[in-house]
């Protein structure tokens, strides 16, 4: 015992002449270990969060959705859903009148005037109970509110613009509503309206109020909504399936169902917790692999100091894991350093992510409780990898013949294999080639260095690529959306009218409205031989418009997709897509046809579902010489808010977006995701740099005899340290490579594999900024080469005379 | 006269508790004179080479050597002293492990500027002729011991400083370098030889021995200068 305790205390005394290399190792390994902990904790919050809010506000299974501007008698789609083969996988089925409309909740202090959507809802009884409300400020609706002017905001809208408890606003047609309170809603925790990007807020009001008032808004007696949730077992496809076919035979309306798996915010919301943990698992891998090598490195080093020690230890037939004991302690101690520290990084991100998570990600419940498995886990592996990794060299330490162990270093012998690079002819002075010769001499050392540091570069590249990618994609929506009409807006109508109605010239006529280029939007469902898909297909006057697509290649004469779309549903121009769409059947009603359409054209818009043919298809869809869409660009003079204020009275107007003005807020909007982003890449920089000059000290320290030779023959320290600088550069080019091509590949991958799954309507492309390159050649290159700079005050106070005596 | 010191003291401790390594050493040494330091552990004679080759600073004293008085010179004189001045021969060697033996001994032409030497010739002359492109731990330890010799002696500088150069070397060995060294004061280099070996200092043509601190005697060995052939330990 008492010999272990001596062993322990020698460690200790190891550990303290090497505080400063195995501080380093320790903060790598605690910023791993802490970085993932406090990351994967904040997943696991989200999932228990989601399940948590989706459950207690029971969000429907299927909903179903009347082609646009129909309606139907108020419980026949109810009735439609007892109908079914099905019905008992049916638990609960719930009508609803959802419309568009535009919303003016402007305050004194701001304008606030957007898209918006009112939600009708049954209020009899107790309320609904699919896709419940949570009340987060003022109250829930209740049964006298039917038929009221009284709504309820969504959380999202009402926190960004920090409205009160209770107000006014007013809507389409100049009418007013008063709204009693604020409330989170299943169905928008995320806010993704058709045809838009996540993080809408800014841009779309969701209102909710009872079905009756939502009708009289409307002008319409009907319902054109239904909520399903189904029993566990049950087949939803078929369920949709069923409903849509029994819709279609008791009312001849066409109608659309989407499931709750595909709802892209709640995608989003699911999904990308798993999508986002994989990342953290590659983070983990990343950071945890630098750690590793750090401590390999040191006591790789240690071991080599100790050589003559363990050579005379095994001589004198002391057992090889009396010996093995001291190294192993220090590894040990510095890995359990670490992960002290990485349960303290660890708690203090998850504090970080939750206070993130709750402000960005409003849930009606958040369960953020401490996760000792996932505490645990992490310690276990950020102690015995890099226990392992140090653990390796002193077995091959132990492993060595005493003799060889004993001699010292310099009649050590041959046992170095003959390496070709050894013997690569350099150019130059000995000065110009010993960087390149200490390299290979401590090959193994040098790769590890320069994959842990590339490590590192792959983290930061790919989290700054992944920020650079989703912002440049959106920049490139907008430069495709605005073109060369920067105030272009668009106007949606609440259905479908004859160009020269009345309803349309009160748009066409308004003082604010320099140019309004008619249209029509549908949504319709394509299918290909590679798949199938929705899209949100627009008709527009390709000659004639002020705006039109970009047509990267093909032309006009059939439909024009995205080359994302074209690509899910492996069509290309030339080929033929089969279109599920909308076709008038009678006033106020639409049932749904399929025709084979040509592949005119493709079209850059990185949003997959806007799809474009021209306005003389329009007799396809029923709707010859009808629009329900207006491009409009401001008059000379006055400004897109103009615009807005304008038509808010207009009767048949349910939506003016800012085609440049959505995609700012989203920009805006992303800010706190990039933050935490910027936050990690900001960790891999300082891991980069550690490990760096981990590595400068280990190596000063190898080649202490060597510099204290080169002194002794007069070498300024500046000469030694030109090499040691060029031998860091050389290696932090390489890692510079490694790590931007690593980083290159983590983008690609995140984008065309895991936000594929969870945001497939986006089409992110890979893009890395200038800025993001610079970031990562000045810390891979730039500040791994300066690393050495640090070893100078040891170089210049080192004792020659001791140095040179000193025997290993 | 290549190395002259006058009165050079080397102190280390505290005033309370001073250790002194030199005390008051008084010596010259001409161009071409092989000298060796002998004295036991501990006696000085390291430190005194130290002094010489300006790798440490005397307490007290003058020390002129190659013309320079590097006893109170600077930093920056003392490196360049040693690029110019001297050459040291160290007991492990010291030569660098990364580099080819050519390349050990193109280290020292280019550290002094010697830009007329050849390292093939040199090491030619060393008896290395054929190892040019090997490693260090590629050769004995004899043969790392030569590739020293002709690292110091690419250098040209006047003066070679040798610290126990036979120490981790067997007999044979040993004598064949001392033999080496031996040659040098030919082109009228000074050799200083520092051993605690009473053998090796009978081939020197003056020893001068140190005891604690202090030259104890300065002067040819008992009988002269020895053959090699005639030493054995």
């Amino acid at each position: 015992m008492r010999g272990l305790l001596l062993l322990l205390r020698w460690s200790l005394r190891d550990l303290r002449a090497n505080w400063v290399k195995v501080a380093a190792i320790a903060v790598i390994i605690g910023l791993g270990t802490g970085s993932y902990a406090g990351l994967t904790s904040s997943a696991n919050w989200r999932r228990l969060s989601n399940e948590a809010s989706y459950g207690l506000l029971n969000v429907h299974d299927l909903r179903l959705r009347l082609v646009e501007g129909s309606t139907v008698s108020r419980g026949e789609l109810e009735a439609a859903a007892r109908s079914i083969e099905h019905s008992a996988w049916i638990t609960g089925a719930e009508e609803r009148v959802v419309v568009d409309l535009l919303v003016d909740a402007g305050t004194a202090e701001r304008d606030i005037l957007v898209t918006g959507l009112m939600v009708g809802i049954d209020l009899s009884g107790t309320g609904p109970s699919i896709n419940r409300m949570f009340n987060d400020g003022g109250r829930h609706l209740g049964p006298d509110d039917a038929g009221e002017m009284v709504v309820v905001l969504q959380h999202s809208f009402a926190n960004h613009y920090d409205l009160p408890d209770r107000g006014t606003l007013t809507v389409g047609g100049g009418r007013i509503l008063t709204y009693v309170g604020h409330a989170m809603q299943p169905e928008f925790f995320l806010v993704a309206p058709e045809g838009q990007i996540l993080f809408s807020e800014a841009d779309y009001a969701v209102l909710f109020s009872s079905i009756e008032t939502a009708q009289l808004l409307s002008g319409t007696d009907g319902v054109n909504d239904l909520v399903v949730t189904l029993a566990a077992g049950a087949r939803p496809h078929q369920v949709a399936a069923e409903l849509e076919a029994a819709i279609a035979d008791r009312t001849g309306v066409g109608a659309a169902t989407e499931l709750l798996a595909d709802n892209t915010a709640y995608r989003a919301l699911t999904e990308d917790v798993e999508n986002d943990q994989q990342v953290f698992n590659l983070f983990a891998f990343l950071l945890v692999g630098g750690a590793v090598t750090g401590a390999f490195n040191l006591v790789n080093r240690m071991v080599e100091r100790q050589r003559r020690e363990i050579g005379a230890a095994m001589a004198l037939g002391v057992p090889r894991w009396r010996i093995a004991f001291r190294p192993l302690a220090v590894g040990a101690q510095i890995a359990i350093l670490g992960v002290v520290l990485g349960v303290v990084v660890g708690i203090a991100i998850g504090a970080a992510m939750r206070s993130v998570l709750t402000e960005f990600l409003p849930l009606p419940v958040w369960l953020t409780p401490f996760q000792p498995r996932v505490f645990a886990g992490v310690a276990a592996i950020g102690f015995l990898v890099p226990f392992l990794a140090a653990a390796w060299p002193v077995w091959r330490a132990v492993r060595v013949r005493p003799v060889d162990a004993i001699r010292p270093v310099h009649l050590a012998g041959g046992r170095a294999r003959r390496h070709r690079l050894r013997r690569l002819s350099l150019p130059g002075d000995t000065f110009a080639k010993m960087p390149f010769r200490n390299l290979v001499r401590s090959k193994r050392r040098s790769i590890t260095t320069v994959l842990a540091v590339a490590a590192a570069l792959v983290v930061l590249v790919g989290f700054m690529g992944m920020i650079d990618s989703f912002m440049g994609t959106i920049d490139r929506a907008r430069d495709e959306a605005v073109k060369s009409s920067p105030d272009r807006l668009v106007v949606g109508l609440d259905g479908f009218y004859e160009a020269t109605s009345p309803r349309v010239a009160a748009v066409t006529a308004a003082a604010s409205v320099g140019r309004a280029d008619p249209g029509a939007r549908l949504g319709a469902h394509a299918s290909g031989p590679g798949g199938s898909l929705p899209l949100l297909v627009e008709l527009l006057d390709f000659g004639q418009a002020a705006w039109s697509p970009t047509i990267a290649s093909g032309g006009t004469g059939g439909i024009i997709v995205t080359a994302r779309a074209a690509t899910d549903l492996g069509v290309g121009v030339g080929d033929t897509l089969a279109l599920r769409h909308p076709v008038r059947t009678g006033p106020g009603s639409f049932s749904f046809a399929v025709a084979e359409i040509p592949v005119s054209g493709i079209h850059p818009y990185p949003l997959r579902p806007f799809a474009y043919m021209g306005l003389e298809e329009s007799a396809r869809f029923g709707i010859e010489g009808e629009v329900n869409l207006l491009n409009v660009i401001p008059a000379a003079g006055f400004t897109t808010g103009d615009v807005k204020r304008d038509l808010l009275g207009a009767e048949a107007v349910t939506s003016v977006q800012e085609v440049a003005g959505a995609v700012d807020n989203i920009r805006e909007q992303m800010g706190a995701v990039t933050g935490i982003l910027r936050v990690v890449g900001l960790a891999a920089v300082l891991l980069a740099l550690l490990i760096a000059f981990n590595t400068a000290s280990i190596n000063l320290d190898e080649r202490f005899r060597d510099h204290a030779t080169m002194f002794a023959y007069g070498v300024p320290v500046r000469t030694a340290l030109r090499v040691a600088m060029t031998e860091s550069a050389v290696v932090g080019a390489l890692a510079t490579t490694v790590g931007i091509g690593g980083g290159v590949a983590m983008v690609w991958w995140v984008t065309r594999h895991l936000l594929a799954e969870t945001l497939p309507d986006l089409a992110v492309e890979v893009i890395l900024n200038p800025g993001t390159l610079l970031v990562a050649v000045a810390m891979g290159l730039a500040a791994v080469t300066l690393a050495p700079l640090f070893t100078v005050p040891r170089m210049r106070r080192m004792d020659l005379p001791g140095t040179l005596r000193l025997m290993e | 006269m290549l190395i002259e010191l006058e009165d050079v003291t080397k102190r280390y401790g505290t005033d309370a508790v001073p250790i002194y390594a030199l005390r008051q050493v008084n010596l010259r040494v001409d161009e071409g004179e092989f000298v060796v330091v002998l004295g036991p552990s501990g006696s000085g004679k390291t430190t005194l080479l130290n002094v010489i080759g300006a790798l440490d600073t005397p307490t007290a004293g003058r020390v002129v050597v190659n013309g320079v008085d590097i006893s109170r010179a600077g930093r920056a004189e003392l490196f360049g002293f040693r690029r110019s001045s001297v050459a040291f021969i160290f007991q492990a060697f010291n030569i660098f492990p990364g580099l080819t033996a050519g390349e050990n001994v193109q280290f020292g032409i280019d550290v002094a500027g010697n830009l007329d030497a050849d390292p093939a010739r040199v090491l030619e002359a060393v008896g290395l002729g054929g190892h040019l492109d090997r490693f260090p731990h590629e050769l004995s330890g004899g043969e790392q011991q030569r590739v020293a010799i002709a690292r110091a002696l690419a250098t040209g500088n006047p003066i070679l400083l040798a610290d126990e150069p036979t120490g981790e070397l067997d007999f044979t060995t040993g004598v064949q370098i001392l033999s080496l060294l031996k040659e040098q004061t030919g082109d009228g280099r000074a050799v200083l030889v520092v051993t605690h070996n009473r053998e090796i200092s009978r081939a020197a043509d003056r020893v001068i021995e140190l005891s604690s601190g202090r030259v104890a005697s300065d002067g040819p060995p008992p009988g002269g200068p020895a053959e090699l052939s005639d030493l054995h330990w």
